[in-house]
């Protein structure tokens, strides 16, 4: 065979490689077109290597050199062609699987707890800390527990009729007092340190009590934008020996650091670095403690006014069987609605009792 | 109270701003509501708490002012001269408990107009309106010292004869208003020899009320009870600043001050002549000296936290009006003034001492010594409730605690007791303690469902009320789920429940004895070992019109209490095997009737120990392939020896056994 055949026949089947290689737009159709010209058994450039022992002698390392060089152009021109495939694929999102990853993924839907619920939980985890044991009493009540062991007399405005939701009485549900709905949850306080002093062994030093009460009160307010006849909570109570209006600010601080703390993402919860949290108190009026205060802190250049403290009464202390002269103590109380809904910007009190499954979703 | 700065400044000096002012007072006690500029005066509205009705005038907030800024109070000493005759009006009490004081003074020959301009200012500067100089300068005295007076026409007052007595069940009266008011018995009332002229401490009468034409006075000043006083301007709606101040308390001694400051000005203003002496009823002021109260100076730093000087602290206490019958290393005695009747313990003094010494002086760093809390096991078991049903998609709802008494009615599965009732509703018509939170859940549904909200799972935990026989009620918190799923999804959520609760007692179910509400072929009852779980069903058709909800609509109750009981929230290790389990699919057909809890039990009893799990796959049906009536029921059993590799041959006995039992007890036909 003339050296000048195998040439040409070499280049005619570069040639045609190369072109089909360049129409292939699947990756079947050039691995088809690959394995027509360089499959390792039948492929065509195989064929052509055969014919080279038909070379003159003298012809074989130019027709060896030929053969390389085109051996490795129709390799190059399929690379080219694999790649070029490979990035209209990409680009295309696969053209042989038509899947689409950018399909939302299935959602899972997850329940919400009630921002109220939320609010608690978190300040029931603060307080823990402090070392507050969470505790709940009755919704319903007796007037002992809601007023007399508060040292709210009879003569007390706080007992008229219409600024409270007594029960009517009914014959399944006769008792020895008129029942109410509970006003405050200073109820729990009265209980616990009752039943401490039920189990406490006489002789010995009076018990401790360090707990935060919690849960629903019931006044008659005109439901409105800020009003509503229901809301919540959240009362501190620590009595011991030794306990002092300092123990109480600090507490209140500690509390209200751990509250409005902010770390470097908390973005929307930042509301004071710890260090700024100040607590302020304003001389104000609770039958069941004296001193009372109103309780602010620092909140964006001026003060907020967050709850009601004090020590606990002396004739509160007593009511329940503690010596004043024995332990002091403190209490404080917060309401819940008015913190959450100053936190997760909610404008409508009634809002959180709607329960508009758009609103829910929103915490 | 409203306040005039130009009035205070006559018996203060005010040399400091007013926000400087406003400020201190808001942190000793009378927290500012808002400043106002009213012509060339400052107005400042103070809160003033109930225990401080000595705050109620312009003397009293000026004491407080003079004893923070170590200023001399200047008050006056008013000395009405009488010229005229000797008083000859008849005072007398006859209810002494509504009524513990009264003087009666006369002036005679007045000339009633309009008051000075600088009276009708002051007046017209904290919002009041001018009437003539008389009703003006008994208005003026009121703000002053926070003594209400009432001045009559006397020429009306029959008899010249004032009693001050209980009103008749039925009494009418007509006020200065031209209403008539019907008293009922008790009400306290001012009369003369005829009838009630004025309702104590509340309001004054029309027919006597200061005229153009009136020429003579009485003015009367008491002190009415606070209690009555509040019944009595509550019942009738007749709230004034008159009734404001009696509700608080007046100071005993201020009455007879506030008698002559009021003649003063209007023999000033209106002229006339006063009668000689007051006529007067009930205690006199020497009776009303307060007690002794001893501050022990080490009760300081015990219950404050801080020290304050023995020297600052007697003084506070004498600038308050305090008077000192004792002091010595230990403790000082003092006397309460008799404006202050919030002062009666050695606790009160203390609050003085703080607020006046200041409370920023109390640190707020101190160390607060540490304690272990605890969270209850309830706390610990709620929140994996919670977490459960959040993550089957269920939101938390809150709802209110009472509703209309129909609901009460028309589901209950606690209780058939009436539902207690609050004497007011609590919102709207919502009168009645619930005994289920369904209703309220279901009422959430339908506003869901009017605002077009597509997804609505909801659930709440909350306490149902059932009234018990002479104590407290029974207040069972209940979990309550509401759901667009059917039977088997809702049915699911419980058994995750339990499971997340490592509960061990088996969940059962009742048929046929679910409430209305629900429909009857798919309600149930749920029990945990012995006690009542609670309820689960699909709404009936007859209950999803009622409400207006398109179905299915699920709905669960659970009882928390035996959940709490049960549940066991730390986990406890248990060795496992490693030899290999074994699968076997069975299908057998049963009748209808049959139960797919009876079919387990018998699987589970005859496959005992070597029973790893039990997964039922479906229920099939086919009317020609089965025959009518007739269903299979498909499930996977997983065994599994702790002992050594369970063998094909074994698995096979097993299952063989099973199918034995299912056929002789139920009538089960192996399928395949």
């Amino acid at each position: 065979m003339a050296l000048s055949d195998f040439i040409a026949d070499l280049d005619s089947l570069a040639t045609d490689a190369e072109s089909a290689f360049a129409k292939a737009t699947a990756s079947d159709a050039l691995e088809a077109a690959r394995v027509e010209f360089l499959g390792a058994k039948g492929g065509r450039l195989k064929a052509i290597q055969k014919g080279m022992g038909q070379v003159e002698k003298g012809d074989k390392p130019a027709a060896g050199q030929k053969l390389n060089a085109v051996k490795k152009a129709i390799e190059e021109a399929f690379e080219l062609a694999k790649s070029r495939l490979a990035e209209t694929a990409s680009a295309a999102g696969g053209t042989d699987d038509p899947f689409d990853p950018t399909l939302p993924g299935h959602p899972l839907r997850l329940g919400r707890l009630h921002p109220i619920t939320q609010t608690i939980e978190r300040m029931k985890e603060i307080m823990g800390r402090l070392g507050f044991t969470a505790v709940e009493g009755p919704e319903i009540e007796d007037d002992w527990h809601n007023f007399e062991a508060l040292n709210i007399p009879l003569s007390h405005p706080a007992r008229d009729p219409l600024d409270n939701f007594y029960l009517t009485s009914s014959p399944a549900a006769e008792a020895a007092s008129p029942l109410l709905l509970r006003s405050q949850t200073s109820t729990v306080q009265i209980r616990v340190m009752e039943q401490v002093l039920a189990n406490a062994v006489a002789g010995e030093a009076a018990p401790s009590v360090r707990i935060v009460s919690l849960g629903r009160v019931y006044r008659p307010d005109t439901a409105d934008a800020t009003h509503y006849p229901m809301f919540h909570q959240i009362e501190g109570l620590l009595i011991d020996r030794g306990v002092t209006m300092a123990d109480l600010k600090s507490v209140l601080r500690m509390f209200c650091q751990s509250y409005y703390h902010t770390d470097d993402r908390g973005a929307g919860v930042a509301e004071v670095p710890a260090d700024d949290v100040q607590i302020r108190f304003r001389p104000s009026f609770f039958p069941f403690t004296e001193p009372s205060v109103e309780v602010d802190i620092n909140w964006q250049g001026g003060w907020m006014e967050i709850g009601g403290a004090g020590m606990v009464d002396p004739n509160v202390l007593r009511a329940v069987g503690y010596d004043p002269e024995e332990v002091t103590g403190f209490a404080f109380g917060m309401g819940v609605e008015r913190i959450a809904m100053r936190q997760h910007n909610i404008t409508d009190i009634r809002d959180l009792y709607t329960n508009d499954a758009r609103f829910l979703a929103q915490f | 109270m409203i306040l005039s700065k130009k009035w205070l400044a006559d018996y203060v000096k005010l040399s400091m701003s007013t926000d400087e002012l406003t400020e201190r007072l808001t942190l000793t006690g009378l927290n500012l509501e808002g400043v106002e500029t009213v012509g060339d005066d400052t107005v400042i509205d103070l809160e003033v708490t109930s225990n401080r009705p000595d705050c109620l005038g312009h003397i009293g907030v000026a004491r407080e002012i003079a004893v923070l800024w170590d200023e001399k109070l200047h008050q006056p000493d008013p000395q009405p001269k009488a010229t005229g005759p000797k008083n000859s009006v008849s005072v007398e009490i006859t209810c002494p408990q509504l009524c513990s004081r009264y003087t009666a003074r006369v002036i005679r020959g007045v000339k009633i107009g309009p008051s000075p301009d600088w009276l009708a200012e002051r007046l017209r500067s904290l919002g009041i309106a001018v009437v003539n100089n008389v009703v003006d300068i008994s208005n003026y005295v009121l703000f002053e010292c926070g003594q209400p007076l009432h001045t009559f026409d006397l020429g009306k007052i029959a008899g010249e004869k004032i009693i001050v007595r209980e009103a008749r069940e039925g009494e009418e009266f007509t006020a200065i208003d031209h209403k008539t008011y019907k008293l009922s018995a008790g009400t306290c009332v001012i009369a003369d020899a005829e009838r009630a002229v004025a309702l104590g401490g509340v309001m004054g009468g029309a027919d006597t009320e200061v005229s153009e034409t009136t020429t003579d006075l009485l003015i009367e000043s008491a002190d009415f009870d606070p209690l009555s006083t509040r019944t009595t301007a509550r019942t009738h709606h007749l709230h004034s600043p008159s009734s404001y101040r009696f509700e608080r308390g007046v100071d005993p001694e201020g009455i007879d001050w506030a008698s002559r400051r009021c003649c003063e000005l209007i023999l000033e203003l209106a002229g006339g002549e006063l009668d000689g002496g007051p006529a007067s009823a009930g205690r006199s002021g020497e009776a009303t000296e307060s007690p002794e109260i001893k501050l022990r100076f080490p009760q300081i730093p015990r219950l404050l936290g801080i020290d304050v000087p023995e020297s600052e602290v007697r003084q506070i206490l004498t600038d308050l009006g305090c008077r000192e019958t004792h002091h010595c290393d230990h403790c000082v005695k003092v006397i309460a003034p008799t404006w202050r009747a919030d002062l009666t313990r050695e606790v009160d003094l203390l609050e003085e001492i703080a607020r006046i010494h200041g409370y920023e002086k109390i640190p707020e760093d101190g160390q607060v010594r540490m304690a272990p809390s605890h969270r209850s096991h309830e706390d610990i078991v709620l929140e994996r409730v919670r977490r459960v049903v959040t993550a089957a998609g269920f939101d938390e709802a809150m709802t209110l605690s009472t509703v209309e008494p129909e609901l009460v009615d028309a589901f209950r599965p606690w209780t058939d007791a009436a539902p207690l009732l609050t004497s007011t509703p609590v919102l709207r018509r919502a009168n009645a303690l619930r005994q289920s939170v369904v209703p309220s859940l279901l009422g959430c549904r339908k506003t869901n469902l009017a605002m077009s909200n597509r997804v609505v799972e909801q659930f709440e935990i909350a306490k149902v009320y059932l009234p018990r026989m002479g104590q407290l009620p029974d207040e069972r918190r209940m979990l309550a789920l509401a759901s667009g799923g059917e039977f088997l999804a809702v049915k699911g959520v419980v058994e995750t429940i339990l499971t997340e609760l490592a509960i061990a007692l088996p969940l059962t179910v009742r048929e046929n004895s679910a409430p209305a509400w629900l429909a009857s072929s798919r309600a149930v009852t749920l029990h945990l070992g012995e006690s009542q779980l609670g309820i689960l069903g699909e709404l009936s058709s007859e209950a999803l019109d009622q409400w207006d909800l398109r179905g299915p609509v699920t709905i669960a109750e659970i009882d928390l209490a035996p959940l709490l009981d049960a549940a066991e929230w730390i986990p406890r290790a248990v060795p496992f095997t490693t030899y290999p389990p074994i699968s076997r699919d069975l299908n057998v057909v049963f009748d209808e009737a049959i139960r797919w809890a009876d079919v387990e039990q018998i699987v589970r009893t005859e496959g005992g120990e070597l029973v790893e799990r039990l997964a039922f796959m479906e229920t099939y049906r086919d009317a020609d392939r089965l025959g009518a009536g007739k269903k299979s029921l498909v499930w996977t059993l997983t065994l599994r020896s702790a002992k050594g590799t369970l063998t094909s041959e074994k698995a096979d006995a097993v299952r063989d056994r099973i199918v034995a039992k299912l056929a002789k007890d139920l009538g089960g036909e192996l399928r395949a």
